[in-house]
């Protein structure tokens, strides 16, 4: 098909220079919306961003947008592989919860002798994660309930459960009687990078899911199972895969990563268990876009998770330097997370400059819902 | 590419150009917990914020809906902007703020309703105890079915700490009213605090007082025509034939105090362990009323000047004397009486406060007792 | 005993009329086989419209009218993004969710503290309207031929093509449509039942709305039923804190949720609980 000088083809698998090209056009296209919303805010634009990239884009920043990365990472690589079974878990945040009260009970209530405190304390919070990721599974396996509900459910009975603890038996005395735990003892924080909040342990463990995760998918037999079953459920009962245990492992993976993001926060960042609502800063609901921008793969989410740490940063800094409303970063976050799926159906086009010939192709109409209907004529 | 250099180069200019601005004011950081637009505590420091801007030669930064553990980063982000002054209005941001307190000795630092304190970091708090006191008198007064509604946001010490002196204040004028409490569970929740007051409503309650950041309570009631005290803004405009009194605050004269002094150098950055400010009537940093200089409202004078009580202090009194009286009584320093003078026992019968003794700061800033008169879950009951 | 039951009923039909105006929206969408996670921002904008109108004229009925304009508007550009542009619909409904939080808090500074004098009542028009509503979108949905396109475009948009009907133009219509009650879902809470505006003062009530429309198996009547049955809950959930503590009872609504589902497909086996089989799928012409 041709559009002027240009010749556009179809492909189904687009290059990653590709990909960067066409996300980093859409990442501009955002701004330049948000620019209208510096301007009515009395903010030249031009001013803003270089606010924001002088904000961002220097080494002060990347601590913060490392420590927001890594619960991120965590999350994103086990919704990234329920994805891949397509199963919607929208309940990472909840799973998270779930990590950090796993966590605080080992930290503060069992036996675990102290050199043994942390890894037991990031094993029971990958359990707990797990469970509560489990649930929705069972659910949906055994009563066929619909795991958007479940997981959306699970979240808020979460929320009120460490409400419960915090407010009632947990409740320490270092607070005058405010909703927190006592402190974790020294063995059972996570040690910090000095100078920055980067719990270093959590970051590694983040990294080696996510190889880990990949090797899984890649070569093993279960891997080979999750990708048939998400992309072909039908070619999977042939094959003889059972699809039960095939979700049943993706879940426990899935929940338990996003506890272990649970144990991060808990022990690397409180280093005790507070209001549920201050515990994940929305981590949750963040990782579903961090796993959807990677695309099914689970390095990439060590690139996605860092990518939404910088636009978290960047909006604090709209918050600080440029004082405007705290709601500001939801708009730019939205405008951004608009342009970039919106610029979707561009990576799967290849468009060349080739201006000797002079036939014409019938050009798309834009912006009707008649587009991928013309577009589509390409497709057959 | 020439258009690409251009466009390089002025965004390069207008980066670098506003950069270097001298400050000649000193410059102070607010780091906010909820969103300014919230009717109740943000919003009370923001426009304290306002205020003390346009009176001070000072210029101020804010930032809103900071979470708890975020407070670290968003301090350090001020203080690059210049920030000399930091005041983190949120008791979750107390070890945050510690910790930045700590790694840099040349900033000076102010904690709301906190307790942890540094030779640069101060704390403070305008408490509402005796002003809840003051609008329990008028609740036992007013309520006909013997049950006074309290929304509570969560039970934490501090809201226990205000239902207590609002119920001991019911309890002086009517000793066999209640105070039904409910649990939000939020400070911010308008769908909550709507059916806890319907709640409350359907089972016979007729009065209500709240801890939330909305006029939610008091729409509900006064939809109903049943009086409700405002809470934290003046909420009387909410509903203006209904609302008697409230609770209203002056973060402004707190804020005023401490940056007059940074000004004029007696408080400086190596000075400030020991100081404390727990402001009260007295100080003018809280204010019994719906709206501002109004602490009842008239369409309830002469109902609470014919509902007569007997006090020891004064006799036979009104209750609308009584309130003054009392209103006149911890106005004026030396404060003549504090809601929670012993003997004070607990709902369970426990002797909390003995004869002769009044509660020191800390045990009203660890109170967890319910008062007599209180029905209702208490989690973590003594 | 009597007190209690009126008194139960009444709060379910308050707190449940928004929550079943935006659920009977996303039920529409739903069957046309878009899923819409962007309910809340949805509502949060409709509630914004909505006070900002009825504030500065005086009339609540035409705010929610335009409640609805702007509930509509937002859901457009989902549908856009997931129609036209096969965009992913859960992450389109996140980042409509976020935007619409954002705008609304953004546009709505100026009407922060401003009291509303003229408000609907609770128990409204646009209560019994609902309940009109949800038997109307019933009969539409399994007994006329507009019925059929909808949840055959949702069910087998191919087939539907071959038809000769327009399965985007559908889809459209259904996603906008959805946008617009979820729009009048969020006016009612700020006109109606609470009434005033603050940011972000929709506090989730949109995700149970969603919740709400998959109870439902969307079905628009069982959806009523469910908004209404969600309110009288959540108000016990109060109501009981006298003898129960509070929060096993604030969990209440929600695990209750599960467990109704649970059982229902128990009672009726195993099955898909009448999802559309290709909701949350583009649909790209030439395939299947």
């Amino acid at each position: 098909m041709r559009i002027g000088p240009l010749e556009v083809e179809r492909r189904n698998v687009p290059p990653w220079s590709w990909t960067l090209a066409v996300s980093i056009l859409a990442i501009l296209v955002a701004l330049g919306l948000a620019g209208v919303i510096f301007w009515s805010y009395g903010v030249s634009p031009l001013h803003a961003y270089g606010v924001i990239i002088r904000g961002t884009l220097n080494p002060r920043a990347l601590p913060e947008i490392v420590r927001n990365m890594i619960p991120l990472l965590l999350a994103g690589v086990g919704l990234v592989l329920a994805f891949r079974a397509l199963f919607w878990n929208i309940g990472a945040e909840g799973q998270i919860l779930l990590g950090a009260t796993a966590a605080t009970w080992v930290a503060l209530y069992s036996p675990v002798p102290d050199p043994l405190k942390l890894p037991a304390m990031f094993a029971a919070g990958f359990l707990g994660g797990a469970a509560w990721g489990l649930i929705p599974a069972v659910l949906k396996l055994r009563f066929s309930v619909n795991e958007v509900i479940s997981t959306l459910m699970m979240n808020y009975i979460a929320l009120y459960l460490v409400s419960g603890l915090v407010h009632g038996p947990w409740k320490g005395n270092e607070m005058r009687g405010f909703a927190f735990t006592d402190a974790f003892p020294r063995a059972a924080q996570i040690p910090l990078i000095p100078g920055t909040r980067i719990h270093w342990i959590t970051l590694l463990l983040g990294v080696a899911l996510a190889i880990g995760t990949a090797f899984l998918l890649k070569r093993t037999r279960a891997g080979f199972e999750i990708r048939v079953q998400g992309e072909n459920p039908e070619a999977a009962r042939y094959a003889g895969i059972d699809p039960v245990r095939t979700l049943l492992v993706v879940m426990f993976i899935a929940g338990g990563t996003a506890g272990l993001a649970g144990v991060g926060e808990a022990a690397g960042i409180h280093r005790r268990l507070l209001d549920p609502n201050q515990i994940s800063l929305g981590f949750g609901y963040a990782a579903i876009i961090v796993a959807w921008l990677a695309r099914g793969s689970p390095l990439a989410v060590l690139v996605t998770s860092l990518f939404l740490g910088i636009i978290f940063a960047s909006g604090d800094v709209m918050r600080v330097a440029l004082q405007m409303p705290a709601r500001v970063t939801d708009v730019f976050n939205g405008l951004i997370l608009f342009c970039l799926i919106g610029s979707e159906r561009l990576l799967y086009w290849r468009v060349r400059w080739l201006p000797e010939r002079t036939v014409r192709g019938p050009a798309p109409e834009a912006g009707t819902g008649r587009e991928a209907t013309g577009a589509s004529g390409s497709d057959s | 590419m020439r258009w690409l250099k251009a466009l390089i180069v002025v965004v390069l200019i207008f980066t670098f150009a506003t950069a270097g601005l001298a400050q000649a004011k000193l410059k102070v950081g607010f780091i906010y917990v909820g969103p300014i637009g919230d009717y109740g505590w943000t919003n009370a420091h923001d426009q304290a914020r306002k205020i003390v801007e346009k009176n001070l030669p000072i210029e101020t930064l804010y930032v809103e809906s900071v979470p708890e553990a975020q407070a670290e980063p968003f301090i350090e982000k001020l203080i690059q902007q210049g920030v000399k002054v930091v005041f983190t209005t949120s008791f979750g941001f107390m070890d945050g703020t510690l910790a930045v307190a700590k790694r840099y000795p040349n900033i000076i630092f102010g904690h709301a309703s906190g307790f942890k304190r540094n030779p640069n970091m101060l704390t403070y708090m305008a408490d509402f105890y005796q002003v809840y006191y003051l609008n329990g008198l008028l609740a036992g007064a007013l309520t006909k079915s013997g049950k006074i509604a309290y929304v509570g946001a969560f039970p934490i010490p501090e809201v226990k700490r205000h239902l207590g002196a609002f119920a001991l204040g019911v309890r002086a004028v009517n000793p066999k009213a209640t105070v039904n409490v409910r649990w939000l569970f939020s400070w911010f929740d308008p769908a909550k605090a709507k059916e806890a007051t319907e709640a409350l409503i359907a089972e016979g309650a007729d009065v209500f007082a709240f801890t939330e950041d909305s006029p939610t309570v008091v729409q509900v009631a006064g939809k109903k025509g049943l009086p409700a005290f405002g809470h934290y803004s003046p909420m009387q405009r909410f509903a203006p034939q209904t609302v008697v009194s409230g609770q209203l605050v002056h973060w402004e004269t707190i804020y005023n105090d401490v940056l007059s002094k940074i000004l004029s150098g007696k408080y400086t950055a190596n000075n400030l362990q020991n100081v404390d400010y727990w402001w009260l009537l007295a100080e003018k940093a809280v204010e019994v009323g719906g709206q501002f200089g109004t602490p009842i409202n008239p369409i309830y004078t002469t109902k609470l000047q014919a509902a007569q009580v007997r006090t020891k202090e004064f006799g036979q009194i009104s209750v609308y004397d009584l309130f003054n009286r009392r209103l006149g009584q911890m106005t004026r320093k030396p404060v003549a009486f504090d809601p929670f003078a012993g003997p004070i026992r607990d709902r369970k019968g426990r002797l909390v406060v003995p004869a002769g003794k009044t509660m020191s700061v800390l045990e009203l800033n660890t109170m967890e007792w319910a008062a007599p008169g209180v029905v209702g879950p208490w989690p973590k009951e003594p | 005993m009597e007190e209690w039951i009126i008194n139960t009923i009444i709060r379910g039909l308050a707190l449940g009329t928004p929550l079943v105006w935006a659920a009977l929206g996303e039920v529409y969408a739903e069957r046309s086989g878009v899923v819409n996670l962007g309910v809340e921002g949805m509502m949060i904008l409709g509630a914004f419209a909505a006070f900002a109108l009825a504030q500065s004229t005086g009339h609540p009925y035409l705010g929610l009218l335009i409640a609805a304009g702007a509930g509509g508007l937002a859901a457009l550009l989902h549908a856009f993004l997931v129609i036209s542009l096969r965009a992913n619909q859960y992450v389109s409904g996140l980042a409509l969710t976020m935007f619409g939080l954002g705008l609304s808090a953004l546009l709505g500074r100026r009407w922060e503290g401003l009291p509303l004098l003229t408000t609907l009542p609770e128990i409204s028009l646009l209560t019994y309207g609902g309940v009109a509503l949800a038997v109307l979108l019933w009969f539409v949905l399994y007994h006329t031929r507009w019925g059929i396109i909808i949840r055959s475009a949702g069910e087998a948009p191919a087939a539907v093509d071959t038809m000769g009907v327009n399965v985007f133009l559908v889809r459209y219509l259904a996603v906008v449509f959805g946008g617009a009650l979820a729009g009048v879902g969020g006016g009612l809470l700020s006109v109606a039942y609470r009434p005033s505006w603050t940011e972000g003062m929709t506090v989730g009530l949109g995700w149970i709305a969603i919740a709400i429309a998959i109870f439902a198996s969307w079905d628009p009547l069982r959806a009523w039923a469910g908004a209404f049955f969600f309110g009288a809950l959540f108000h016990l959930s109060f109501r009981l804190q006298t003898w129960v503590a509070p929060e096993p009872l604030q969990m209440m609504p929600f695990a209750f949720t599960i467990l109704v589902l649970a059982l229902a497909t128990r009672r009726r086996g195993m099955g898909v609980q009448g999802a559309p089989e290709a909701l949350g799928l583009p649909y790209i012409r030439g395939e299947h």
